[in-house]
C-alpha cells in the first residue's frame, strides 16, 4: 500500500521526448502520433523575429495527473476506470466499454483509445511493468537525460518525493478543478 | 490543414504533428521481409517473468551512452540507461530508446547481395557470403593489377562508430593513401581551432560553470553527454546564467537567458567585439596572460586598431551593441567559471577555423583553462590498442592531392587546402575525382557505416562519383541512397548484435567501456571484424602475388629471404584473426578484473567499486570531488609552449592568416527574394542514419522547412503547403512550417531527410534531403565542407 504520485522538476525539460519513447517500448503502446500515454506541451512562441518571449516556449511534460479525484473515475459507467490500493488511476481491459465519457471528463486530455487492448487507456505509472518486477522508478523517469521526475511514495515521509514537496515549492495543473492532482510541477 | 496546439497535439522544434503521412510502400524483393514490411511496427510490452539484462552501448549517434538490455525469449524489449558510465549519467535519449526498432527494422540488410542491373536503380541479387568475396577478390585483383600495385587507386571512407577502427586497420593493411571520413563534414574544423590554440580540443565543465554562452551550439536538440544533462540542470537562474547566440530560436535558446539572433556566419565579429571590450576595459586575467600567452599584444595591437568595437560588431551581426558589451564584462566577472562552449558541429561559415581560435582565446582571457567551471582537458585511462598491420608498398602512391602547380589554395577541387589531414577534405576530394584531376586513377572504393548521398553538400555529385567507381561495396546495416549505388552489399549486424572495440572515455571522471553484444546477429548479418576476415583471407594471397609482380622491393625481399617469411609481413588477414571478445581482454589486461566487469556491467574505472554511489533516485556519484579531473595541465593550455597562440608562425607559413580578423568577405548578405538556408539537429533523429525508425518517426513525421511566418503569409504559405527549395545544385520538396523562430531571409529544415532509396519504407521520398541543395563550398584551411552558405530559392507548388 502506497500513494505513488511524481514530481516533476519541468525547468530541466529540453522537450527531448525520451520520456515518451521510453514509455512506448516500456508499454508497448501502439505506433501512432495520436495514441501515447505522455508528452511533452508547449506553447507556440510569441512575439515577432528576434524579438520572442523566451518563456513563452516552457515545455511541460505531461501525462495522467493521477488524481485523488479523477472526473474519469467518476464518469465512468462500468467502472473500468478505477483506483488500485496505491491510489494509481488504472483501466480494466476488461470492464472497458470504449463510451469515451472519461476522455470527455479528464481535464488534462490524458485518455486516448489504444487500439491494441481497445481500451481508453493511459499512464499507469509502469504498475503492471516495472513496479510489477520490483523496480522503483517508471521508465519516463530512469530514461530522463535531464532528471525532470521523482517518482515515489506520498505517503512515505522519507520518499524522497515527500522531502522535495516539503522543501520546495509546486504547483498542480487546473487544482481549482478540485481534482487534487499527484503529479506536482516543481517551481 | 489547421494547427491544432493542445497539450496532445502541438507544435514543437521541427514539428511533429497529428497526421499520419501515407507511407509508400516499396516494392517487395529480397530487402525485406515481405509479410512484416506492410504493417504498422509493434513494439512489445516488456514482461515480468524472467529477462536477461545485458550491459551495453548505443550506436543511435556518436556519443555511446551506456545502456542495459533487457532481453526477453532472444528478443529485446527495452533499453534502459546503466547508470555506471559517467559519460551518460544515467539516462537514454529518445534516439537511444529507439534502437529496438532499429534492430528490428524490417528493412535492415540481411543479405551479402550484388548489383544485378544499372547502378543505382536498386537490382541485387542475393548471394552468398563466399560468393561476395569472390567478386570482391576479382575486381580488386583486375584493378591492381592494371594500376600496377598501387594500392591507393582504392578509396576507403567511414562514417563515425566503434567499428570504424576494425574497418581503417583494413585500409592500413590494404596500403592505401586514401582515406576520408565524417571529420571534414563534421567537426574538423573546431577540433582544429581549439588544437592549434590550447593544444587540444577541450571539453566543458558545464557541471560548475556559472556563465556560459552557447554560440551555434544547440545542446537540447543536439544532444551531447554529459554536456545535455549537466547544462540544463543548471540553467533559468540555477547557477548558471545561459547566453545563446544562434540565428534561430532553438530550445537551447527556450532555455536560455538571453537569445541573441545573430546572423548566420558572423559569430566571428561578435567574439572579436567581446574581446575588444575586455582588452579596452582590461577586463581580462592579467597574470594568466602573462604566464601564458604567445603573441598577445599583436593580438590585442590587431583587435584594437582594426577598432572591432562592439558598435562596429553591431552593424555586422545584427546585434546590440551594449549587449555585446554586457555580455563580455559579465563573462570576466564570472571567470574563469565563464565557458565560451567550444561546440562540437560541421563547419557552417569559411571563417569556422578563425572563430574557434577566436573563441579559444577568448577563453584564455578569462583564465579559465584546464579549471573547474571552465574548458577542461580532463584524464584519460590508458588502454592497449590492437595491433594492426602496415606494410610498406612500394608501388602505392601518395593521396591523390590535384596536380598542385593548377591548384590555387582554398579554391575548389584543392583537398589539402591549407592543412593537410588524414582525415581529407570529403567534398574536396570528390570534386577533383569527378574533374579528372588527379595524379592517377582511383578506380574503387570501400565504405562502412557512411552514407555520402545523403551526408554531403551537393549529393547530385557524390551519385556520379559512386557511378563513376568501377567497384563499390558498401558495409552497412540499412539500404540506404549510398549503399543503393553499391556493387557488393555486405549487411553488418546491428550494434545490439555485436561486441565492439573496447573504448576509454576522457574526462572529468574517465572510464572504459564497452559494447557488448546483446543478441545474435539476425539473418546473414556478420559483425567488421568477421565480415574482414572473411574477405581478406580471400583477398591476401593474390594480392600479395600483384606486389610480387610490380614491387621491386618486395622482389629483392623475397629472393633474399624466401616468399613465406615476405609475406608473413603482407599478410593483411592477420589483423582479424582474432575474435573481438579476445582483443577486448588484451586490451585491458593490466587493469585486473577489468575484462570481466566490463562484459557484466559494461563500464570500468579504477575504484568503481569505492567510488560510485547513487546520491537519489535519479543521480550517481562517480568520482570523489577531490579525484575529478578538474585540473590536469597545471592550468596551463596543452600547446608545446604551455601557451595559448595568438599568432602561431606555422599558419601564415600555409597562407592562412595567423591571427583571427574580419574579412569583408565574410559579411552576411542574401539577394533580394532569396533565403539563406541553415541544416541542423535534432534531439529525435541522427543525421539520416535513424531516418527509417519508426519509434522516431512517431514523433516527428518527417521534417518541415521553417519559414518566417509573416514572410509566409505575403507568399501565401500556409502550414503544411508543399515547398519547392532549390539552388545552383539542386532542388527538394517539403512541407512548410510558418514560424517567428526564424528571420526573414532564412529557412531552415532538419537534415537527414528526404532519401531516395525505395528499399527504406518509412524514410522513401519522405521529407527534404538538405544536400541535394545546399552547394559544395569548401572551408579553404582544412577543406571542410562549409554548409551555411547556400542562398536558396522557394516556391509554393
Amino acid at each position: 500500500m502506497a500513494r505513488y504520485g511524481m514530481a516533476l522538476d519541468y525547468k530541466n525539460c529540453i522537450n527531448c521526448k525520451a520520456c515518451e519513447v521510453a514509455c512506448k517500448e516500456e508499454n508497448g503502446i501502439l505506433l501512432g502520433a495520436d495514441a501515447h500515454r505522455i508528452w511533452v506541451g508547449t506553447g507556440e512562441i510569441e512575439g515577432q523575429y528576434p524579438l520572442l518571449d523566451l518563456t513563452s516556449n516552457t515545455f511541460y511534460p505531461s501525462q495522467c495527473q493521477h488524481c485523488d479525484d479523477a472526473p474519469c473515475e467518476e464518469v465512468c459507467p462500468t467502472h473500468a476506470t478505477y483506483y488500485d490500493d496505491n491510489g494509481v488511476v488504472r483501466v480494466d481491459p476488461d470492464k472497458c466499454i470504449l463510451c469515451s465519457y472519461c476522455m470527455n471528463a479528464c481535464p488534462y486530455d490524458a485518455r486516448y483509445v489504444d487500439d491494441r487492448t481497445v481500451t481508453v487507456d493511459k499512464c499507469n505509472f509502469c504498475t503492471d511493468t516495472r513496479l510489477e518486477r520490483g523496480e522503483v522508478t517508471t521508465a519516463c523517469q530512469a530514461t530522463c537525460p535531464t532528471k525532470v521526475r521523482i517518482f515515489g511514495d506520498l505517503d512515505d515521509p522519507e520518499s524522497e518525493i515527500s522531502q522535495v514537496l516539503r522543501t520546495r515549492e509546486s504547483r498542480t495543473l487546473k487544482s481549482h478543478l478540485g481534482t487534487n492532482p499527484k503529479l506536482f510541477y516543481l517551481l | 490543414m489547421k494547427i491544432e496546439v493542445s497539450r496532445r497535439k502541438f507544435l514543437q522544434g521541427s514539428v511533429a504533428l497529428t497526421v499520419l503521412g501515407g507511407s509508400t510502400i516499396a516494392v517487395p524483393n529480397l530487402f525485406s521481409n515481405e509479410e512484416e514490411k506492410a504493417k504498422p511496427k509493434l513494439n512489445t510490452k516488456t514482461g515480468t517473468g524472467e529477462a536477461e539484462e545485458i550491459a551495453t552501448l548505443c550506436e543511435m549517434c556518436v556519443n555511446k551512452c551506456a545502456a542495459i538490455a533487457r532481453v526477453e525469449n532472444g528478443r529485446v524489449t527495452k533499453l534502459d540507461p546503466n547508470p555506471l558510465f559517467p559519460k551518460s549519467k544515467n539516462m537514454l535519449c529518445p534516439r537511444g530508446n529507439a534502437g529496438i526498432q532499429a534492430l528490428y527494422d524490417p528493412d535492415r540488410l540481411k543479405y551479402p547481395m550484388i548489383r544485378n542491373g544499372e547502378k543505382g536503380s536498386g537490382e541485387f541479387k542475393r548471394v552468398t557470403w563466399d560468393e561476395a568475396h569472390a567478386y570482391i577478390t576479382e575486381k580488386t585483383l583486375k584493378i591492381l593489377d592494371e594500376e600496377k600495385d598501387n594500392r591507393s587507386s582504392f578509396l576507403f571512407c567511414a562514417g563515425e562508430g566503434m567499428a570504424e577502427h576494425t574497418f581503417r586497420t583494413f585500409y592500413s593493411a590494404f596500403g592505401s593513401s586514401n582515406w576520408l571520413n565524417h571529420a571534414s563534414i563534421c567537426l574538423m574544423t573546431v577540433a582544429a581551432g581549439f588544437s592549434t590554440t590550447l593544444g587540444s580540443y577541450p571539453q566543458a565543465d558545464l557541471d560548475n560553470a556559472e556563465y556560459v554562452i552557447m554560440a551555434g551550439a544547440n545542446r537540447a536538440e543536439a544532444i551531447v553527454t554529459p554536456d545535455t544533462m549537466d547544462l540544463f540542470k543548471r540553467t533559468q537562474r540555477r547557477g548558471a546564467k545561459l547566453i545563446c547566440v544562434d540565428p534561430r530560436f532553438t530550445n537551447t535558446a527556450a532555455k536560455a537567458d538571453k537569445w541573441l539572433a545573430i546572423k548566420p556566419g558572423t559569430d566571428l565579429a561578435f567574439v572579436l567585439a567581446l574581446t575588444h571590450v575586455v582588452l579596452t576595459e582590461e577586463l581580462y586575467n592579467k597574470q594568466y596572460v602573462e604566464d601564458h600567452f604567445n603573441g598577445f599584444e599583436e593580438y590585442s595591437d590587431l583587435v584594437i586598431s582594426n577598432k572591432y568595437t562592439p558598435e562596429w560588431a553591431a552593424e555586422i551581426t545584427g546585434l546590440r551593441a551594449d549587449d555585446i558589451t554586457e555580455i563580455a564584462r559579465e563573462f570576466m566577472a564570472h571567470a574563469p567559471r565563464s565557458i565560451y562552449y567550444p561546440g562540437r558541429r560541421s563547419t557552417f561559415a569559411q571563417n569556422d577555423f578563425q572563430l574557434r581560435r577566436a573563441m579559444a582565446i577568448f577563453q584564455g582571457l578569462s583564465g579559465g583553462i584546464d579549471t573547474k567551471g571552465g574548458l577542461i582537458f580532463g584524464d584519460k585511462i590508458p588502454i592497449k590498442g590492437h595491433a594492426g598491420l602496415q606494410p610498406i608498398y612500394d608501388r602505392a602512391q601518395a593521396r591523390a592531392s590535384g596536380k598542385k602547380d593548377e591548384l590555387v589554395t582554398g579554391e575548389e577541387g584543392y583537398d589539402d587546402c591549407a592543412v593537410s589531414t588524414p582525415a581529407g577534405s570529403w567534398i574536396g576530394w570528390r570534386n577533383r575525382y569527378l574533374e579528372d584531376k588527379m595524379d592517377y586513377n582511383v578506380r574503387g572504393m570501400f565504405i562502412y557505416k557512411h552514407n555520402p548521398v545523403l551526408n554531403m553538400p551537393n549529393s547530385a555529385k557524390t551519385i556520379e562519383m559512386l557511378k563513376k567507381m568501377e567497384l563499390v561495396v558498401a558495409i552497412d546495416t540499412m539500404p540506404s541512397d549510398t549503399v543503393m549505388y553499391a556493387d557488393v552489399v555486405l549487411p553488418e549486424a546491428h550494434y545490439l548484435e555485436r561486441t565492439d572495440p573496447v573504448k576509454t572515455f576522457g574526462g572529468l571522471e574517465p572510464s572504459i567501456a564497452q559494447r557488448n553484444k546483446v543478441v545474435e546477429p539476425m539473418y546473414e548479418t556478420k559483425p567488421v571484424m568477421e565480415i574482414l576476415k572473411g574477405l581478406t583471407s580471400k583477398l591476401s594471397k593474390p594480392m600479395f602475388e600483384i606486389t610480387k609482380k610490380y614491387d621491386e622491393v618486395v622482389q629483392e625481399e623475397v629472393s633474399e629471404r624466401g616468399e613465406a617469411s615476405v609475406f608473413a609481413e603482407f599478410d593483411i588477414s592477420q589483423p582479424f584473426q582474432e575474435t573481438q571478445e579476445a582483443l577486448n581482454e588484451h586490451a585491458v589486461h593490466h587493469y585486473h578484473g577489468a575484462a570481466e566487469i566490463l562484459k557484466e556491467k559494461g563500464v570500468y574505472y579504477p575504484n568503481m567499486d569505492k567510488y560510485f554511489k547513487q546520491t537519489s533516485v535519479n543521480e550517481y556519484e562517480y568520482y570523489p570531488e577531490n579525484k575529478r579531473a578538474y585540473q590536469v595541465n597545471g592550468g596551463k593550455p596543452k600547446t608545446p609552449s604551455g601557451k595559448v597562440e595568438c599568432n602561431p608562425a606555422n599558419l601564415a607559413k600555409v597562407g592562412v592568416d595567423s591571427m583571427p580578423m574580419w574579412k569583408d568577405e565574410y559579411n552576411y548578405e542574401v539577394p533580394k527574394g532569396k533565403f539563406r538556408l541553415l541544416t541542423g539537429r535534432h534531439a529525435q533523429f541522427t543525421q539520416s542514419g535513424t531516418s527509417n525508425n519508426a519509434m522516431l518517426r512517431d514523433l516527428m513525421i518527417e521534417n518541415y522547412i521553417w519559414i518566417n511566418k509573416r514572410v509566409a503569409a505575403k507568399r501565401g504559405i500556409e502550414f503544411g503547403d508543399m515547398i519547392e527549395v532549390s539552388s545552383r545544385v539542386g532542388k527538394t520538396e517539403l512541407k512548410a512550417y510558418p514560424t517567428e523562430k526564424i528571420a526573414p531571409d532564412q529557412v531552415f529544415f532538419i537534415h537527414g531527410f528526404g532519401e531516395e532509396s525505395e528499399e527504406l519504407t518509412w524514410a522513401y521520398k519522405n521529407g527534404g534531403n538538405d544536400n541535394a541543395v545546399i552547394e559544395d563550398v569548401i572551408e579553404p584551411v582544412y577543406g571542410a565542407a562549409a554548409m551555411h552558405e547556400t542562398n536558396v530559392e522557394i516556391r509554393k507548388v
